[in-house]
């Protein structure tokens, strides 16, 4: 009998003494100071994780020179993007989400607004490099709420991919097309070269998912119109003035067969269009971010084509009408973002800050074909050696950004469906709008529309 | 065999009362309970729970994401009444029918007969080789299916059906974007037909052989004898493959999903993927969720016709 208590008290013990040391360790706020704290990183894209991979050791060095003892260890998981938003978002719900998370700019307003993501402002407020953010960034993450909630690293201009090669050979004008109008025409003659085949490619249609809003319609919406989402009321303004001209641009380039239709009802449209037939010049002008000289196209791109500076170059997006400006669009690019469970927010953020910052971020940049959203980075090898991506930083300063918040799932799925139905030649421009705006209320729901 | 039908011998052989004064139920009820038991604590945690808490998600309007997932609402019969005015939805019940009436009721139930009857002739030889390859669609995981038929119905010159139909002059054809509906029909059928055939197979079994051979004796030829003496035998088991058949092929989703992902254009948009779409794609799982309980009280109507057709008695 007294052996048993004897060995009861040792129990509560060692369970009291565990409990009062775990207790220590959490209380030391998680920033690797007072014992050693282990984060997850969680990338999706394998240049993402290749990348991740080389800097890590980086940056538990340089925690251990500032006395903090920080593992990181990261979670490689090669998904497409509506994969990785239904696996986080679970993940994020049952509160096992990595600390941080490599996200896409369209995926973070949700995010945050459903509470899965720290607000990061007072360490933005201690960060030196916090300095160096183009001030159309700083104030372009912040949300409705008034919170940052994720520390954009790299960002892109996304223009028109033309084959500067191929467009010299038929004769075409290589210039930069004024208007809409003047692109149409230079399109029809490049069709009329090539077989009386499709010449652009456009995400459109409900196969292309998220991208045909964030990659297709909204660059050609903002030249047209910036007053569709309001950041102050967070509201949707479904009346605005550039639905009806884009949704009327679209079913212009169906019906005079400028853009490939069969290929975008494939269910990876991004296959016979930006991987095969652009690559093999059946396709001459593609909408494209800047990564298309890396990612897509680059040397280690998806399907490289060789030469690629020389035979690609790139023109702004056209104005919708005479006398108006031609443009380069520009999103928020990919951002780290911190999960609202992360027990270690502080060694977290200060991953995401090393990732953000110097020679990471140059490397990163080079890597996946983007451009900094800072402005120390220009002069960092090896991005100042690649002229292509150096321009794509100085033209982020005149690009259009037209930063939205809560529904943009919402009208991400009410433009595909209605684009589709100007695929299938179900609607001409005037009824696919219509179609949109009875579609986009009704998802929207009465707090987010106009 | 295997039948739903209740029938007279079944009733003879129930077990008899206990006789009065013995307590059976009370020193058998542990054992019971030890051998149902885990299995209704599975059924109760995994179905019963879960169908409950989508039962009251689908009278909220919960969201995954977006400031309304901070506070949901309970809207009363708002998420079925957008879902039974909603045209898309309507489309993809009436695309879920479609599929389930060709592919399952037909195209299966049709092609499982033949080969059962057709496997289990006497004269039919290498059986053991035309069963594995019937069996082969079924033993295949589910995404290697989805590969095979993406290779054989690609729209370039390499897909196998372009190569078929080019040996006759044939220009390559998008097979899933020109005739997405009958592709993933047939490869659902495919797919299927072995557990027809199995079923099928184990019912024919229990015809009796003088039966036929009386008939046969008697002038009947050989689809006067199926249609008036086998199929009624095999029945039950008919009608318990329609509705297992039934039950899994409207909540077919990887097969198709890898396909075709519903499109073109939502042309293959099956219930399921549009529930997928609602409830995790948009992060509407109020949404999502009700659209789960229409289809599952559209799938208990369909079962229950079912269980009436089997009992009339043959």
């Amino acid at each position: 009998m007294k052996r048993t208590r004897v060995i009861a008290a040792l129990v509560a013990t060692a369970v009291t003494v565990g409990g009062l040391t775990a207790c220590s360790a959490d209380s030391s706020g998680g920033d690797g100071k007072d014992g050693p704290v282990t984060i997850t990183l969680m990338e999706t894209k394998q240049i993402g994780i290749d990348s991740a991979k080389k800097q890590i050791p980086g940056f538990e060095a340089e925690m251990k020179k500032q006395g903090r003892d920080i593992t990181v260890k990261l979670i490689g998981d090669v998904l497409t993007d509506p994969q990785f938003v239904t696996k986080i978002t679970q993940q994020y719900i049952a509160g096992e989400a990595p600390d941080v998370a490599d996200l896409g700019d369209s995926m973070v307003p949700g995010f945050a607004g459903a509470g899965y993501l720290a607000p990061i402002d007072d360490y933005l407020a201690d960060w030196d490099g916090w300095d160096h953010y183009f001030p159309q960034f700083k104030e372009a993450m912040v949300r409705q709420d008034g919170k940052i909630y994720a520390l954009v690293h790299d960002t892109g201009v996304q223009n028109f991919f033309y084959r500067k090669d191929l467009l010299t050979e038929y004769g075409v004008d290589t210039t930069q097309p004024a208007t809409w109008d003047d692109m149409i025409a230079r399109l029809e003659e490049i069709k009329a070269k090539n077989g009386d085949l499709p010449p652009i490619v456009i995400p459109a249609g409900t196969a292309w998912g998220g991208g045909t809003w964030n990659e297709g319609f909204q660059p050609i919406l903002a030249g047209a119109d910036q007053d569709y989402y309001s950041l102050e009321t967070g509201k949707w303004d479904l009346e605005s003035k550039g639905w009806l001209p884009t949704f009327n641009l679209y079913s212009d380039l169906v019906t005079k067969d400028l853009l490939p239709v069969q290929d975008l009802e494939n269910p990876n449209p991004w296959e016979p269009t930006k991987y095969d037939k652009f690559p093999a010049g059946e396709l001459q002008v593609a909408a494209q971010g800047t990564w298309g000289w890396k990612f897509d196209w680059g040397p280690d791109g998806a399907t490289p084509i060789p030469d690629l500076e020389t035979k690609l170059d790139t023109w702004q997006y056209p104005a919708m009408e005479a006398g108006g400006e031609t443009y380069g669009w520009s999103g928020l690019g990919s951002s780290y973002g911190i999960s609202e469970n992360s027990e270690n927010k502080e060694a977290a953020m200060l991953l995401a800050q090393y990732l953000s910052s110097g020679q990471p971020v140059a490397d990163q940049l080079v890597a996946s074909g983007a451009a900094p959203v800072r402005d120390d980075i220009a002069d960092i090898k090896p991005f100042a050696d690649e002229p292509k991506l150096v321009q794509a930083g100085k033209d982020l300063q005149t690009s259009l950004y037209v930063p939205t918040g809560d529904g943009s799932e919402q009208v991400a799925q009410a433009v595909a469906n209605a684009t589709e139905m100007i695929l299938q030649g179900k609607a001409n421009g005037q009824q696919a709008y219509d179609a949109f705006v009875e579609d986009a209320t009704d998802l929207l729901g009465p707090s987010l529309v106009k | 065999m295997t039948s739903i039908t209740g029938s007279p011998t079944r009733a003879a052989a129930a077990p008899q009362p206990a006789p009065p004064g013995r307590r059976r139920p009370k020193r058998t009820w542990p054992f019971v309970l030890l051998l149902l038991g885990p299995g209704a604590v599975l059924i109760v945690v995994f179905i019963v729970v879960p169908a409950l808490y989508g039962a009251y998600l689908s009278f909220t309007n919960t969201q995954l994401t977006g400031f309304a997932a901070r506070d949901p609402k309970f809207v009363g019969i708002d998420n079925y009444t957008y879902l039974l005015t909603s045209a898309d939805f309507l489309a993809s019940l009436g695309q879920t029918g479609q599929f389930v009436l060709f592919s399952a009721i037909i195209g299966q139930t049709v092609l499982g007969m033949v080969a059962a009857i057709l496997l289990s002739r006497p004269w039919v030889r290498g059986k053991g080789l035309w069963g594995a390859a019937v069996l082969m669609p079924m033993i295949v995981p589910e995404v290697v299916a989805s590969l095979t038929w993406a290779s054989v119905l690609s729209n370039n010159s390499e897909g196998t059906l372009n190569r078929l139909t080019g040996l006759f002059g044939a220009d390559p054809t998008s097979w899933l974007q020109v005739v997405p509906m009958v592709s993933i029909i047939i490869v659902n059928i495919w797919r299927g037909v072995a557990f027809a055939m199995i079923m099928f197979q184990a019912a024919l079994e229990d015809v009796p052989a003088d039966l036929i051979e009386a008939a046969r004796i008697d002038g009947a030829s050989a689809i006067q004898i199926f249609r008036h003496i086998t199929l009624p035998l095999i029945r039950g088991p008919v009608f318990l493959y329609l509705l297992l058949t039934t039950i899994s092929t409207v909540g077919v989703f990887g097969l198709v999903y890898f396909l075709t992902q519903g499109g073109p254009g939502g042309a293959t948009r099956l219930a399921a993927i549009y529930i997928y779409e609602r409830a995790l794609q948009f992060a509407q799982i109020g949404i999502g969720s009700a659209a789960s309980m229409i289809l599952l009280v559209l799938v208990l109507i369909l079962g229950l016709v079912y269980v009436r057709l089997s009992k009339v008695e043959v």
